[in-house]
């Protein structure tokens, strides 16, 4: 009876515990949309990074010159660190997409001594050993925009890529009906995020007859982009709908049927100022997946939150829905270049600064 | 000693080139960071540079074979990537590391046919290799990923005596490298090969008996034994095969050469030349991340220092 009695009391404890922790992890806003995994719950304890400020943190950029997203991911990491007065320093280190520079941009940080790392992994194996010796340091790694096969890491934000392209795919499946002819627009051969954008298409093609008449890399350009939709076009205009695998391969395609004066078909995007103002003007079929490149703010604020003690999960997932063209149309600043992504922490003095037109 | 260290900054004729130049750029480079930054100078740091200029310190030298008889390899990426998509394979390593060198040695083999026996000029037939090999890597492995052999990890990441793995790859690296250029007579032909080519009189080295096609193949051949080299350190580091990660590592390991005095039209060149032009990149790229400059003038920064270094060491400059 009494044995009964104490593991109740024991486990009511070690419950009460829990829920509590979950409860505090729950409390750190990271970025609208950021939800704590529901597959896998592993809370990283409070106190586990607690340290005294001011801080110097570290950030491995997987490549800030690529194109204008990967440029306002380190302007939106440099804005929310500005705004936290705790933050004395942080140093962005560029591994240009070169998996051999992101091991040695690590190594930098860690040889100078900050207090945490955030980490866009260029491909899922390429940071593995780096931040496993971080962590043995003892120094908290934030991981967004990019998976790595490791879990030595201490907390990530992930949005699926396989999310991303199942949103459009859903949404393209439904515009072009079973039996559709489609075109894929696919981003950088090779590259992770346009396999797994891809991976969700295909999911959302399970079970349909739609065919791929066409398959090209657009490198996610725009040139690029408007070159293989030209050529696609010429070769065959008969098209139901245009799967795109986003950036700025959408506005490029759209121009070409323009060009041609052929009625836009159905054709999927991604959230940047110049794609929602084309698409609110025209008035095409489309939908918006979001990425928003806020996940640079989100991982300043993982990293602060370890840095204060706080408890957080170690997995966030960052799924949201699609964007329709009303919500896209609100978001659009005709005052602003095309180069906006959508949706941006940026404040508004620094969003004049740098897009100002 | 002394007299060596003057060699490198004669204006005199010399087939080392003004390797001096590089060597004053490492020490004020190194003053420099020391003075600037309180991390450069940290045990941990300098074996991490170590560890950082490695890989490209291997592919230049294996490029500057080919630079000294005139030519330019630029598949030298192109190997990197492919072999460390070889060794991300499954199989066992007995297998994987000297397919990836007997690949690599007959992508060098075809280079140096196709240049010598088809005159085709290097940067065609060696950018042609850079695509085929490209393509077949993405074959093998599409998108970064698979096991490295762990004796491999092991060998790159490990420490031996209380130093770093990496300094012995450059110590057996550099030694060979040592050996077939000076201490053989193929290394002697490679640079009668080269200055012939450099003054205009192609047929000068064979009108000396010199077997020149034959040299030139085996320049080709070293110079991919070389890059294979560096894809198996590039593969221990970052414990993946990748089909990019040797993406543009041909023009840095050209641009290390000619920092180090190397002459692109061939016949002046030297090791320590190009081993220092090496060590400059990677404490540019190490110092930069240590002083904190964004990344958004890091890379401006770069191209001009190498402008102002290699316009130091014109051909003219040093009498030729």
């Amino acid at each position: 009876m009494r044995s009964n009695f104490l593991k109740g009391v024991l486990t009511g404890l070690v419950l009460s515990t829990a829920l509590s922790g979950a409860a505090m992890a729950e409390e750190v806003f990271l970025m609208d949309g950021v939800t704590p995994s529901t597959t896998d719950t592993t809370v990283v304890p409070a106190g586990a990074f607690a340290k005294e400020g001011p801080w110097v943190i570290g950030m491995s950029h997987f490549g800030v010159n690529a194109n204008t997203w990967t440029v306002q991911v380190a302007h939106e990491t440099e804005a929310a660190a500005a705004k936290d007065s705790r933050i004395e320093k942080l140093i962005i280190l560029d591994a240009a997409f070169d998996q051999e520079k992101q091991v040695a941009d690590i190594e930098d940080l860690i040889a100078q001594g900050v207090d945490a790392i955030i980490v866009q992994p260029v491909t899922s194996t390429s940071a593995n050993a780096s931040i496993e010796k971080a962590v043995a340091a003892g120094i908290p790694v934030i991981l967004h925009t990019g998976r790595i096969e490791s879990d030595a890491f201490t907390t990530e934000i992930q949005g699926g890529a396989e999310h991303f392209g199942k949103v459009m795919g859903d949404w393209l499946v439904e515009q072009v009906g079973n039996d559709g002819k489609i075109w894929v627009l696919r981003g950088l051969a090779g590259h992770p995020e346009d396999t797994n954008r891809y991976n969700g298409l295909m999911q959302s093609l399970e079970g349909t007859n739609i065919q791929i008449v066409a398959e090209q890399n657009g490198d996610w350009q725009y040139d690029t982009g408007k070159k293989v939709c030209e050529t696609l076009y010429l070769a065959d205009p008969n098209v139901d709908g245009i799967w795109s695998s986003g950036a700025d391969m959408t506005r490029a395609c759209v121009d070409v049927f323009k060009a041609f004066g052929a009625p836009i078909p159905p054709i999927s995007g991604e959230g940047n100022n110049g794609f929602f103002g084309q698409w609110t003007t025209e008035g095409y079929e489309s939908i918006s997946a979001e990425y928003s490149p806020s996940q640079g703010a989100a991982g300043v604020r993982a990293a602060v939150a370890l840095l204060e003690g706080k408890e957080l999960f170690k997995h966030y997932d960052y799924n949201p829905a699609g964007w329709d063209r009303d919500r896209a149309a609100a978001a659009y600043r005709a005052d602003l270049s095309a180069n906006v992504w959508w949706p941006s922490e940026l404040p508004e003095e620094k969003l004049i600064e740098l897009y100002g037109n | 000693m002394i007299a060596f260290l003057r060699s490198g900054f004669s204006t005199r004729r010399s087939r080392n080139g003004l390797w001096g130049v590089p060597l004053v750029i490492v020490v004020l480079l190194v003053a420099v960071l020391t003075l600037a930054t309180e991390q450069f100078a940290t045990r941990e740091n300098l074996f991490n540079l170590v560890a950082q200029a490695m890989p490209l310190l291997i592919a230049a030298i294996g490029q500057l074979f080919v630079i000294i008889v005139g030519g330019l390899d630029l598949s030298v990426g192109s190997v990197i990537s492919f072999s460390t998509a070889i060794l991300s394979l499954d199989a066992p390593a007995v297998v994987l590391i000297p397919a990836v060198f007997v690949l690599a040695g007959l992508v060098g083999l075809i280079n140096g046919l196709v240049i010598t026996r088809l005159n085709v000029h290097p940067i065609i037939a060696t950018l042609a290799m850079q695509y085929i090999l490209l393509g077949i890597t993405r074959i093998l492995r599409p998108v970064s990923g698979g096991d490295i052999p762990q004796i491999i990890i092991s060998a790159v990441q490990g420490s031996f005596l209380g130093l770093p793995m990496p300094v012995f790859w450059g110590v057996i690296a550099i030694g060979l490298a040592a050996k077939l250029l000076y201490g053989t007579r193929f290394g002697l032909h490679l640079f009668g090969i080269g200055g012939g080519v450099a003054a205009g009189m192609e047929d000068a080295a064979r009108n000396f008996g010199i077997r020149v096609d034959r040299n030139i193949v085996l320049a080709y051949v070293a110079c991919s034994l070389f890059a294979a080299l560096a894809g198996v350190f590039l593969a221990g580091r970052i414990v993946s095969g990748d089909p990019n990660v040797g993406l543009l590592f041909e023009l840095d390991a050209i641009t290390a050469a000619a920092i180090g005095g190397t002459q692109l039209s061939g016949g002046v060149g030297s090791l320590h030349g190009t081993v220092l032009g090496a060590v400059i990149l990677a404490l540019l790229a190490n110092g930069m991340n240590m002083a904190n400059i964004s990344p958004f003038v890091q890379t401006a920064i770069k191209g001009g220092l190498l402008l102002a270094i290699v316009g130091l060491q014109s051909r003219k400059k040093m009498g030729l």
